[in-house]
């Protein structure tokens, strides 16, 4: 039997009108199941009128689809609604026990040694430097050179260096990427470099071949000794609280003139402790003044322009920051650990 | 470097105590690591006579000693091969205890009961030398307490120098540093001492150098008519102290000065040079020569040799040779005091891998202008140690003279770097303690000469160094300048590279930190075909062996690490940098890739639902994800090129470039991890790409003010087109307000037509203008069905 637009349209009023008179006189969860088969089952009267709709014209049969898929969509929200309003009943109640654990969600994490780098990172940055990245296979001119470290210097014993063929090596420490911001912009500069490093260490509870370190340069007129210690002060005290005191040993490096170790106080506030060796202090890294050499290398005028640099080991503070003894346990990534971060 | 206090007091006075001096050092530069008393445990050992000496009527090495202490007589069984009656000893008594811990009691040795022990040096620690009893003068007091007879014990101080001061690895250079930290200065040493008159060393030993660059100065005394023996007491102990072992009276003069003075001196048998002749010349390359360890090394052009008339004697400035050793029959010494280039003697050291005190020394640079300074210390002690003669003239070639450098320090400069504020006055009262001599000084400019000893005072900044070190970094004030050049824009790639970890954390994933070295065997899969394994030349272990290749290596890694704990369900990613060597070109490709991991199950069996396994729709999922967040969503999926993948995999496509890809690992891989069970799915991703493609400029969409109408949408469509397409001709055919499409069923089976699938899509429009009617969204959907239609031959699907 063809049926046109008209006849389905008032089929779908008629079965609203029916629909809402059965529903309303449902009392229980059974009887509003029962309303649900006679309209939503697969042979119930909704499903009746889809098949009807093939026998329509083409131009005819969306309009009918969208007023069919309304009642339909109608119709399980009412059933829904009610259905819902029996489950306030004793057997629902009984059911519900609000100690049961919940759903267990999978919970992400960052690791601990990029936690401390990203406090770092948000330390510097909020004083004015930018961070720069760079490759962790270098050049030889980078990574040594143009630090004024030259092929057969004493000081390259520092440096217990991994050798990829040719000029390559893996770098020693990020400040090739200073050698490389330098030689691309012109002061002032302030800029830290985060990121891996590699020395021919053999992994032991304190040594790794692979470390991360961050360094940082600033570089303009004026720039001196006192503001190197300003800002490493400064940084102590924002990542260890404001009693976190600083000190200042001569050293040596071959791209800082003068040169310096520094220290942080320990935690145990100078009274002398393990983790200090008694000494009250932890040494944490090298720090200076830019060497002139290292400022004719990227072509800046050491007559007018002055810097500092300094570096930290990020293993060492988050050593101290966690107590964690063993080096080696950062990088086997056993998830027992990394759940606790 | 070790030195003692007792030897550092030779040289300057000062009333620090060792605690004092151990920071005062450090906060000069001059890093105290350790510091301590040498503590002997002396009680119960006492000087003792040996009366009598007969065989051991059960041993042919041992003796039976009759030893007095005064208090007693004492019956020793003894192995010593110096015994001799008259001698006097140390004695360990019953009850005393030795360096060793071993506490001495009665005993019966092979049968004959000792009482006590007559010891050697190494027994109480003294020095090494084991060989022997302990040798003591014979008008020492029996019975005297051996503590009393060594005097106080020393403290030995362990230095870390740093390589720009070689003057340091001294005694003199060191008390140099205390006298210009406390404000003194050196004592002066006397170097007097008899010669033999009115010889001529010319007669003697002539000394030619080939190449006054790599030789600069040869220095050199003869002294004749030695006695080869051991040391004193004092030296051999003293060595003992700084880590030296005695070896002789004459070899250990040679390092008792070199590390008084720290210029390396060298003694040559004189009767073991052939032809009268010293000759410093380079190698021949190729040429062989046997050093004093018996070790020999081949040699290029680059070495400097020390030779006689016939052969090399000495390799210069690092070991003498075996050929002109001093042994026990020698009896003339030519004593070498010289001045090599560093360059030179590290170039030569490090090819043949042979550092030693010396080259040590020479390499980092001695004094040129002290080594006649540093030969007659020794001649002096070879003439009351060795009873030698010592000629009155001797050798010194200077061919290339090294003079002091002379250095302009301007006083504004050096509180400009420093931050601080000192006159002129404050800053030369530092100079005399170190020996910088003042050429003239004019208003702010300050004319230097720095000694020759230094040779890291080259530059003003040097200089600047030296007043920051003893003014002490401590008093230089911190400032705190406001921010400079704040206007930099931030680094956009590092920040975003945070943002994807955060994206990544998230949703659920651990983040994990690998090392990036890995085995050749682990990294071969992974390695994009015509590329190589970038190999390190000098790896520590086969396990790291050269550069991560993937960072899905990595991760599989930590997966068989966690899974060998008991840990299989996991869910990790890291960022971080993998690398190859290239074929095409010279060098390296490093890059920044991005990977994830599931592994094993999403849920565990719990009380609300059964266990659910990771599935390729999981990390397809994760992957759509993070490329939404980066505001990149139209990526296409392709064949996978990386032989590591099951047939469970995808690559992602973005403006149709390669960037990543993801899916199962296949089985081979997972073996090679040694995983055993493969229900492991990953992503890589290469994060230029993700950075490039991210959306960089977020603006707000207005959300529309009318309702949206929900229409669903069944079709019937050949199996084989892919639904990315489908969707995509979907959004191209419904008009402007189609704002959402959501695949909600999905069908290939007996249910329908075989080489077609039912897929059902729940569609919403919405328009921001005005409510749409039912009209519009009609229209819109029959636009749709008759595009998708055309396009692919779909249909409706039927109730």
């Amino acid at each position: 039997m063809a049926e046109n637009l008209q006849t389905i349209i008032a089929q779908i009023s008629e079965i609203a009108a029916e629909f809402n008179k059965d529903i309303q006189q449902t009392k229980s969860r059974d009887d509003t199941e029962q309303v649900k088969v006679k309209f939503l089952s697969r042979k119930g009267v909704v499903q009746n009128l889809f098949v009807l709709l093939g026998t329509l014209e083409n131009q005819d049969r969306p309009r009918a689809g969208a007023e069919l898929n309304r009642l339909k969509n109608d119709i399980q929200n009412a059933i829904d609604e009610k259905l819902k309003s029996f489950q306030t009943g004793k057997r629902s109640i009984e059911l519900f026990d609000p100690t049961l654990p919940g759903k267990e969600y999978h919970i992400g994490s960052f690791h601990p040694l990029l936690q401390v780098l990203d406090e770092i990172k948000d330390i510097f940055v909020g004083m004015g430097f930018r961070i720069e990245e760079g490759n962790e296979i270098e050049t030889d001119y980078h990574n040594f050179e143009a630090l004024n470290i030259p092929p057969d210097h004493p000081s390259r014993d520092m440096h217990d260096t991994f050798y990829m063929g040719g000029k390559y090596l893996l770098r020693t420490h990020t400040s090739p990427v200073q050698i490389h911001t330098m030689e691309q912009q012109k002061p002032p500069i302030r800029m830290i470099a985060p990121g891996k490093c590699y020395r021919k260490d053999t992994p032991d509870a304190s040594h790794s071949p692979i470390f991360n370190q961050v360094e940082g340069l600033c570089v303009d007129k004026g720039v001196s000794f006192g503001d190197l210690k300003g800002v490493v002060q400064a940084f102590a005290q924002k990542m260890f609280g404001k009693d976190a005191k600083v000190r200042f040993r001569p050293s040596f490096f071959p791209f800082t003139e003068p040169s310096a170790e520094y220290d942080f106080s320990c935690f145990c506030k100078g009274k002398g402790c393990r983790v200090c060796k008694n000494t009250g202090w932890l040494e944490i890294s090298g720090a200076g003044m830019v060497d002139p050499a290292v400022f004719g290398f990227v072509d800046y005028d050491p007559q007018v322009y002055s810097g500092y640099a300094f570096g930290m080991g990020v293993e060492r503070i988050a050593m101290l920051k966690y107590r964690v003894n063993d080096i080696r346990i950062f990088y086997e990534n056993d998830v027992r650990f990394l759940e606790q971060f | 470097m070790k030195v003692t206090l007792k030897w550092l007091k030779e040289f300057v006075d000062f009333s620090l105590t060792p605690d004092e001096l151990a920071h005062a050092l450090t906060m000069a530069g001059l890093e105290v690591e350790e510091f301590y008393t040498e503590r002997h445990d002396f009680s119960k050992i006492v000087v003792g006579k040996v009366l009598s000496v007969e065989k051991h009527p059960n041993a042919d090495r041992l003796t039976v000693c009759t030893v007095d202490t005064g208090d007693g007589q004492f019956s020793v069984v003894c192995g010593a091969p110096n015994v001799s009656p008259g001698m006097l000893s140390p004695f360990a008594m019953n009850g005393g205890t030795v360096a060793n811990g071993m506490k001495i009691t009665s005993r019966e040795v092979r049968g004959v009961k000792s009482s006590g022990m007559l010891c050697s040096e190494a027994e109480l620690g003294l020095s090494e030398r084991a060989a022997g009893l302990m040798v003591l003068p014979e008008n020492t007091p029996v019975g005297l307490n051996m503590e009393d007879y060594v005097g106080n014990p020393d403290t030995v101080f362990d230095i870390s120098i740093t390589s720009n001061r070689p003057d340091c690895l001294s005694i003199i250079g060191i008390a140099r540093e205390i006298a210009a930290i406390t404000g003194t200065s050196l004592k002066k040493q006397k170097t007097t001492f008899a010669v033999t008159p009115q010889e001529n060393i010319d007669d003697y030993i002539k000394v030619d150098i080939k190449n006054s660059f790599k030789c600069a100065r040869y220095s050199g005394r003869l002294i004749q008519n030695v006695k080869i023996k051991p040391s004193p007491f004092w030296l051999a102990s003293r060595l003992h102290s700084v880590g030296i072992r005695s070896i002789n009276n004459v070899v250990d003069i040679t390092n008792y000065i070199m590390m008084e003075t720290s210029q390396p001196l060298h003694a040559f048998d004189y009767k073991k040079l052939a032809g009268k002749t010293i000759n410093v010349r380079e190698a021949v390359d190729g040429e062989k020569f046997v050093t004093l360890d018996e070790q020999e090394h081949i040699l290029d052009k680059e070495a400097l040799l020390i030779c006689d008339a016939e052969k090399p004697v000495a390799l210069a400035g690092i070991m003498g040779g075996l050929n002109s050793e001093v042994d026990n029959s020698t009896e003339t010494i030519f004593l070498e005091s010289a001045y090599f280039d560093p360059g030179n003697i590290r170039r030569t050291a490090k090819k043949i891998d042979l550092f030693t005190e010396s080259s040590r020394r020479f390499e980092r640079g001695t004094d040129p202008n002290g080594t006649v300074f540093a030969m007659d210390r020794a001649a002096k002690l070879m003439q009351e140690l060795a009873d030698g003669r010592v000629l009155s003239s001797f050798i010194d070639n200077y061919p290339r003279k090294i003079t002091p450098v002379e250095i302009d320090l301007s006083v504004k400069n050096t509180n400009k770097l420093l931050g601080t504020n000192l006159s002129a006055e404050n800053i030369t009262a530092y100079f005399p303690a170190l020996e910088i001599g003042i050429n003239k000084q004019e208003n702010d400019l300050i004319q230097i000469k720095a000694p020759t000893f230094r040779p890291d005072l080259t530059r003003e900044v040097d200089i600047i160094e030296e007043i920051a070190r003893l003014y002490n970094y401590d008093n230089i004030i911190p400032v705190l300048a406001p921010p400079v050049n704040q206007e930099q824009e931030a680094n956009q790639k590092v920040n975003f590279k945070d943002q994807v970890r955060h994206y990544l954390a998230g949703f659920g994933f651990k983040e994990t930190v690998a090392y990036s070295l890995v085995s050749e065997k682990l990294a071969e899969p992974f390695i994009p075909s015509k590329n190589e394994f970038a190999q390190l030349l000098n790896p520590i272990s086969r396990d790291m062996a050269g550069f991560r290749p993937s960072i899905l290596l990595s991760l599989l890694t930590t997966v068989a690490y966690n899974r060998n704990r008991q840990k299989s369900n996991l869910r990790l990613y890291e960022i971080g940098n993998v690398a190859w060597k290239d074929q095409q070109k010279e060098g390296f490709t490093e890059f920044t890739q991005i990977g994830g991991i599931l592994a094993g199950k999403s849920q565990e069996q719990s009380w609300y639902g059964p266990e659910e396994s990771y599935n390729f729709y999981d990390i397809k999922g994760a992957v759509a994800a993070l490329l939404h967040k980066c505001g990149i969503n139209g990526y296409e999926q392709g064949q996978v090129v990386e032989p590591f993948w099951d047939v469970e995999s995808s690559s992602i496509l973005i403006n149709g470039k390669y960037c990543g890809a993801f899916g199962k690992f296949n089985q081979d891989v997972c073996s090679l991890f040694k995983i055993k069970v493969a229900d492991i799915y990953g992503f890589f991703i290469n994060y230029e790409e993700l950075f490039e493609n991210r959306l960089k400029d977020k603006k707000y969409d207005p959300v529309s003010k009318f309702p949206s109408v929900p229409f669903d949408l069944a079709i019937l469509i050949d199996a084989n087109i892919a639904l990315h397409e489908i969707e995509k001709e979907i959004k191209n055919s419904a008009g402007p307000h189609l704002i959402k499409i959501r695949l909600f069923d999905f069908y290939k089976g007996e249910q329908v037509k075989k080489g077609k699938k039912s897929i059902a899509f729940s569609l919403t429009f919405s328009s921001k203008e005005c409510t749409l009617g039912d009209e519009e969204v009609e229209q819109a959907v029959n636009n749709v069905l008759a595009h998708l239609n055309k396009l692919f031959g779909a249909v409706l699907r039927p109730g």
